[in-house]
């Protein structure tokens, strides 16, 4: 167990729909790829983003309007979603999660026969 | 069929038991309201709405940094200017297409930085959407002996 405790908060992020899928726009500043993680369970869908960068021990802050903690942001589904064909790309500490509707929840047409 | 939006336990609990809106008759959003206009002037990042963006100032010995979040900017789109004793950070975003959300915005920052600071030498790095702007500190704060002639 760390001593040091992290605290996290809550990304500025948007979610909108298309017919096929759900598209969610998470910011991230300052997360590298290897400091995401993406894991869905149980109706959800959890990011955690932690800060790739860390204060050099030379630099002295002089102000600060950001902090160090991570990023976590809980999405809960109700299985609408395929998660495992889940798409998701990180660029510029933006990241575009594009999540496919499961096949029970797209629009059906029945033919009237 | 939808995405639910999770919500932290604190506010699950005031809309329970009946807090807010009802409880104290507008109250809290009337007190937000004077605190935004209030702050309206400043130019923080809460205060303005998302027109703006959060910035770092650290020192070391030879040189300051700043360091601006601006996820999802081009590296073309960031301009960075130090005139005088002022650094501005400027980033625009070009409208998406189809996305009302995504207009063309342009946010700036200005920051106060050490007079004679020379902004030949002034350089900045983009990664992970964090701009970071390294000024080298002027020659003139080093310390100098001055001999002073006794007549």
């Amino acid at each position: 167990m760390s001593t040091q405790t992290i605290t996290r908060v809550k990304p500025v992020y948007s979610v909108t729909e298309t017919a096929e899928a759900y598209a969610v726009t998470v910011q991230l500043p300052g997360v590298a790829k290897a400091d995401l993680e993406i894991t869905g369970e149980n109706e959800q869908v959890r990011i955690v983003g932690r800060r790739s960068w860390q204060q050099p021990e030379a630099w002295k802050s002089v102000y600060r309007e950001t902090g160090d903690h991570q990023f976590e942001l809980v999405l809960t589904h109700d299985n609408a979603v395929d998660v495992d064909a889940g798409q998701a790309e990180l660029r510029d500490g933006v990241l575009r999660l594009t999540l496919p509707k499961a096949a029970a929840a797209k629009a059906r047409k029945i033919a009237v026969s | 069929m939808r995405l639910v939006r999770y919500n932290y336990p604190s506010s699950r609990i005031a809309s329970t038991f009946g807090f807010g809106r009802s409880a104290f008759g507008g109250l809290d959003s009337e007190i937000n309201r004077l605190f935004e206009s209030a702050y309206a002037g400043c130019g923080g990042a809460q205060a303005t709405g998302g027109s703006s963006f959060p910035v770092d100032l650290f020192q070391d010995e030879n040189s300051t940094f700043v360091r601006a979040e601006l996820p999802g900017v081009s590296r073309e789109n960031i301009s960075v200017e130090a005139v005088g004793d002022e650094l501005t950070i400027t980033a625009s975003r070009k409208a998406a297409e189809g996305d009302k959300e995504a207009a063309a915005t342009a946010i700036s920052r200005t920051v106060t930085i050490p007079e004679g600071t020379p902004t030949d030498k002034v350089t900045a790095a983009y990664e992970n959407g964090v701009l970071t702007v390294t000024l080298p500190k002027p020659e003139e704060v080093k310390p100098r002996k001055v001999a002073i002639q006794v007549s």
